[in-house]
């Protein structure tokens, strides 16, 4: 079981009056880098990214962030895990899983692990900045 | 099981050559005749070992292809469609097998496969029974206390405390969006949103029928019990993407009996594919053992050194025997790591025709050179790009047919993925027939985001004017590569193609097509470091070149010639500041230090760094100018937290 610090303290206004903050979860640095410029020319802010499982609960501890994109295949923990993890100390995390096609079964174990949403890939940045505004009630 | 999925994989590919030798670019008879076969073992292979819901479908998928095999039915596209549905519903099938379960087909998807052995095809969903929408309400008065649920107002905890509210009972009905690549799991996330909301009573499909991937009619309709208002709900499932429409509404009359199945437990499910991930980890942990193996041979070697003359031969020969050993062995687990470009080939040209025909468009892909064989680390890091560069080619370069033909083209684009060796690297390059990119363009865009001054535009020459299609901020705009004729991500596609000690060439013609060339190593240069910190800097140490660390406080260290000594086996070496050999600022930091005994130019020094952060294993990459002049600096690598670090050579350090 991991202890979270409290949610950083937010600047007052409406939603949109502050960049959005989101943590990269995923093994490839390829995936890590093409999301990250996605996020960064959506006008969000990466505040970081974690190669595994492990990390991503740590980072997540860390960091708090709005938003968190998860691979779901990677070494150590899988997504699916790190997502429980992260749901059952902070049920408010908004986590959007990046799956495969030939995926399906582990997106509905993440999706019952208390993932948000999901994108498949290939993805354009688009597709990418639909989800998540969605998901984060903003369109 | 695995290799019921490789036949699957196989006969999926012959499917889309299928469609190709429609077209009458292939021969046709040979090609069904394989398929044929791979289905027929399917069927028996899942027959022996009882999975009868497998075997039934392969059977039928089977019935379809000897009917096309006999030549009494020409295949079409919906042919093509039906059968890669059936390939994929078998390898779902097989994917659940492998954890247990007995998996069943979806009814009309065998309805289907036997209609069209008999003659007739039909779009999927269209014998599919009627969507049953749960509310079909004969009027009445509600009859007390007949829901399945627990009794209004007692809630399942979460909001204890509130005064009770009316829960009520609501219909969602959901559409989910045509686009969406995999419907029944939009369905079960829809699902879930709801059973979040309050207590599902029951849904048209099942959850277990969107688990098993059965969704036919890209529709979900559920009964919820909810404190909850209507619009709340609606609120709720607006923030999932890809539907297409939702109405909630409350329900009238009485629930259907069918209570929502509860949650199964999570299961802890490997995927077919990360068995291929373990078996990978374990030849990287051999290449680790490898590696010690030899740094132990040569701490032998020179331990034999401080043996009387008399016994060194034989020592000696000894080490020498056992260093051609290890040697031997390091040459076959780099071997082992090779893996066929195959592997990341092989979902090309399904992927590519399924984006095609999202969009309108008809692309062929060919892979040439699929044999040529790679680490599989660059491999790993190679798979995500190469589907990003065809996604590219399909949706940014090959045009819809009617264009094509405009310009004198073939209706159908053409994208050949080829591998070939060139000494010592091997080049993948990615080739479209497509618009190909505008470099004016590209110097435009570059000019106006400020990545380059307008004289600094005008002086590229065309073919450097493309290279800024890899800019980041130029890539990731829409606006931009959709005129210029390519994709976003080039930026990260050239960034994964360095990670590995490789390059990124980008070649095009407008109105002829688009060449990107991916110029990688054969293997990888992966080598232990030890990193250390210095101030706010990461850096690492080949550990070969590291003898060991020792905790001491160097002001008090004994000095010979102004340096601080420090006492190593049997001998003294200098101590010096790292950061101060590098240039960076530097701390005064009173109380001990760690310092690491490394081996220079033929003379050990000690390094005194802030701490030591560990072992990794880094994957080499040469530095690029003017890094490459700065002294003490070899390589670079990039962690897997993304963070570049410097490794350093240590006989290049001056003090």
């Amino acid at each position: 079981m991991v202890r979270f610090t409290p949610r950083r303290a937010r600047a007052a206004g409406g939603p949109g009056s502050m960049a959005k903050r989101v943590l990269i979860v995923d093994d490839a640095i390829f995936m890590r880098n093409m999301i990250k410029d996605i996020f960064s020319g959506g006008g969000f802010e990466v505040v970081g990214e974690a190669a595994n499982g492990l990390e991503a609960v740590e980072r997540y501890r860390e960091l708090r962030p709005d938003l968190t994109t998860m691979d779901i295949v990677m070494p150590f923990r899988s997504g699916i895990e790190a997502t429980r993890e992260i749901i059952k100390a902070d049920p408010r995390a908004v986590i959007v899983m990046c799956s495969a096609l030939g995926q399906e079964s582990l997106v509905m174990e993440a999706i019952e692990a208390g993932a948000s949403d999901f994108i498949v890939k290939p993805f354009k940045a688009e597709d990418v900045l639909a989800v998540v505004r969605k998901v984060l009630g903003e369109a | 099981m695995a290799e019921a999925s490789d036949k699957l994989e196989r006969l999926g590919r012959g499917l889309v050559r299928l469609e190709a030798a429609v077209r009458g670019e292939e021969p046709l008879a040979p090609l069904v005749d394989e398929m044929f076969r791979h289905a027929h073992s399917v069927k028996g292979m899942s027959a022996a070992m009882e999975l009868e819901g497998i075997s039934r479908l392969a059977h039928r998928a089977e019935g379809f292809l000897e009917i096309l095999r006999r030549g009494e039915s020409a295949p079409g596209p919906e042919a093509v469609d039906l059968l890669l549905s059936a390939v994929d519903a078998l390898q779902s099938m097989v994917a659940s097998a492998a954890q247990g379960e007995s998996p069943e087909p979806d009814a009309a998807l065998l309805r289907r496969l036997a209609g069209a052995a008999a003659g007739h095809l039909e779009p999927p969903g269209e014998e599919a029974p009627p969507p049953a929408p749960p509310a079909a309400p004969p009027a009445g008065p509600e009859p007390a206390g007949e829901a399945p649920g627990p009794p209004a107002g007692e809630d399942r905890g979460g909001r204890g405390g509130a005064a009770p509210r009316v829960r009520r009972r609501l219909v969602a009905e959901v559409e989910i969006a045509a686009a969406c690549p995999i419907p029944a799991v939009r369905g079960f996330l829809v699902l879930r949103k709801l059973g979040a909301l309050g207590e599902l009573l029951g849904s048209t499909p099942a959850e277990d029928d969107l688990r098993a991937g059965r969704l036919p009619e890209r529709r979900v309709s559920a009964v919820l019990e909810t404190a909850e208002p209507a619009e709340a709900v609606e609120r709720a499932l607006s923030q999932i993407s890809d539907i297409a429409a939702i109405r909630v509404r409350e329900e009238q009359a009485p629930p259907p009996p069918a209570a929502a199945a509860p949650a199964a437990p999570a299961r802890e499910a490997p995927e077919g594919g990360r068995t291929v991930r373990v078996r990978a980890d374990l030849l990287d942990s051999f290449l680790d053992a490898v590696g010690e193996l030899i740094l132990a041979t040569s701490r032998i070697r020179e331990l034999a050194r401080a043996v009387p003359e008399a016994h060194r031969p034989p020592l000696e020969d000894g080490v020498d025997r056992l260093h051609a050993t290890v040697k031997d062995l390091h040459d076959k687990v780099m071997a082992a790591r090779m893996t066929p470009l195959r592997l990341v080939t092989d979902p090309l040209p399904r992927a590519a025709r399924d984006l095609a025909r999202r969009s309108g468009k008809q692309v062929e892909v060919e892979v040439r050179g699929a044999e040529i064989e790679l680490d599989r680390a660059i491999l790993d890091e190679l798979a995500d790009p190469l589907v990003h560069l065809v996604r590219n080619a399909v949706d940014h370069g090959i045009e819809p047919p009617h264009l094509r033909q405009l310009s004198g083209k073939p209706p159908t684009g053409r994208v050949v993925v080829q591998a070939r060796r060139d000494r010592d690297r091997v080049v993948v390059e990615i080739s479209d027939d497509g618009r190909g990119m505008d470099p004016a363009r590209l110097r435009t865009a570059a000019v106006a985001r400020g990545a380059l001054g307008a004289e600094a535009a005008e002086a590229l020459s065309d073919r450097e004017a493309l290279q800024l299609a890899c800019l980041p901020g130029l890539s990731t705009a829409e606006s931009v590569t959709d005129v210029s004729g390519r994709g976003v991500g080039m930026d990260a596609v050239k960034r994964a193609a360095e990670a590995v000690g490789g390059s990124l060439e980008l070649d095009s013609e407008p109105g002829r097509g688009t060449r990107v060339a991916l110029r990688l190593p054969l293997t990888v240069a992966v080598q232990p470091v030890l990193l250390v910190l210095v101030g706010e800097e990461v850096l690492g140490l080949p550990i070969a070149k590291v003898h060991g660390a020792a905790e001491a406080a160097v002001e008090s260290l004994e000095r010979s010639r102004g340096e601080p000594m420090l006492s190593w086996a049997e001998g003294l070496v200098p101590v010096r500041e790292l950061a101060a050999l590098l240039g960076l600022p530097r701390q005064e930091r009173p109380g001990p230090r760690q310092v690491v005994v490394a081996e220079g130019d033929g003379e050990r020094v000690g390094l005194a760094v802030d701490a030591l952060l560990g072992q990794a294993e880094a994957v080499l990459k040469p530095l690029v100018r003017p890094l490459d002049r700065v002294g003490g600096l070899s390589a670079v690598t990039v962690l897997g937290s993304g963070r570049p670090v410097f490794i350093l050579d240590v006989a290049g350090l001056a003090p």
